[in-house]
């Protein structure tokens, strides 16, 4: 029996993405800082470094006060294994497009948890 | 030297020995090896048909469950599929009305450089929930979007007590999350490009999408739980 979701009435939703998504959505007001000047996004561009997105992805999922955490699909693709590896139902970790990487289903971590239902192959080709 | 009629478990009857009080027995063939023959004991028949008829039922009842969460499961991924399909298309607009912001504007007034870094607090954010499932053992969380609430404790008494007015109280919400918008592209100066203000809505709209996502997430987990349980159940 896995152990109860703490109820949370003012979560967070933390970005790992490009600097367009994370403008669009700090513009629909998911932006946060506190006191220590701490942040709900990073930022990837050409210089992040995988350490830095690991470390953000490492923070991300265990904070308490974020519920879902949303990383470009290819950021994703850069620490794949720690996503991979991540099986907690909260914060819920939303692989999403970006400008110039589109949604990939084959890739996308939670269908490939569920994929030995079938195969992938069936679940990618319809879509596209 | 007595008569035993002991159905096998194919149903077949087994006469272990002859009996000589063939009268009290009249619908017995007396043969002396295995036959399929009908049953004398019409009782005994009765019961084991009874019998197989409710083991036919069991399966057929387990596996109308299994076909449910099955389905349920497909239908959560269906769902999770056509949503992403649609935040692609919201998060294409938005792209496509920031770039044409940013053309108009300048892109030394669109960048991440001039973000806000002072303390704030998020002005849209999540009310997470734990709906019981008294079925299983297990809890998916529920998310719910809350866009453009006000930090401000006075406004939300001011509302409680115009309840008796809907319409009033629903212009004074449309003006507060009008405000809240506003304030929030102040960062980007005070006269902006009508694009950058489509942008903001395409965004929201996305915001919304995913938080659905995020739901259909959950159940498709859960239900992907559940056929794997069965499937397991089943193989052992």
């Amino acid at each position: 029996m896995r152990a109860p979701i703490a109820t949370n009435n003012s979560a967070l939703i933390a970005m790992i993405a490009d600097e367009d998504t994370v403008t669009g959505f700090l513009m629909a007001g998911v932006g946060n800082v506190d006191l220590r000047r701490k942040t709900n996004y990073l930022i990837v561009d050409s210089k992040t470094t995988v350490k830095a997105i690991e470390d953000a992805f490492k923070e991300f999922t265990t904070r308490e006060d974020i519920a879902i955490v949303l990383i470009s699909q290819y950021v994703a693709n850069m620490i794949r294994f720690l996503v991979d590896r991540y099986n907690k139902p909260v914060p819920a970790i939303l692989e999403i497009p970006s400008k110039d990487h589109p949604y990939d289903p084959a890739q996308d971590s939670v269908l490939s948890r569920v994929k030995h239902l079938f195969s992938t192959e069936s679940v990618a080709s319809g879509r596209r | 030297m007595g008569l035993w009629l002991e159905p096998n478990s194919n149903g077949r009857t087994y006469c272990s020995s002859l009996s000589c009080n063939f009268r009290n027995l009249p619908q017995v063939q007396l043969r002396s090896r295995i036959v399929d023959t009908p049953i004398s004991n019409r009782r005994t028949e009765m019961t084991m048909e009874r019998q197989q008829r409710e083991e036919e039922k069991k399966p057929q009842t387990s596996e109308n469950d299994k076909d449910e969460k099955v389905v349920q499961f497909l239908d959560s991924l269906n769902d999770y599929l056509t949503l992403m399909d649609s935040l692609s298309s919201a998060l294409r607009q938005g792209w496509l009305e920031l770039a044409s912001a940013r053309h108009s504007m300048g892109s030394w007034r669109i960048n991440s450089a001039i973000l806000d870094h002072k303390f704030h607090s998020a002005s849209t954010t999540l009310q997470l929930s734990s709906p019981d499932d008294s079925n299983y053992n297990m809890k998916q969380p529920h998310f719910t979007l809350r866009k453009w609430e006000s930090c401000d404790d006075e406004d939300f008494q001011s509302k409680e007590v115009k309840l008796d007015e809907d319409e009033v109280q629903k212009n004074s919400d449309d003006v507060q999350v009008q405000k809240e918008r506003s304030k929030t592209l102040l960062v980007f100066g005070a006269l902006v490009s009508p694009k950058l203000r489509d942008a903001q809505l395409s965004f929201e709209t996305a915001l919304e999408t995913l938080v659905d996502i995020a739901n259909r997430r959950s159940v498709m987990l859960s239900a992907y739980d559940h056929v794997r349980e069965e499937i397991l159940g089943t193989k052992q």
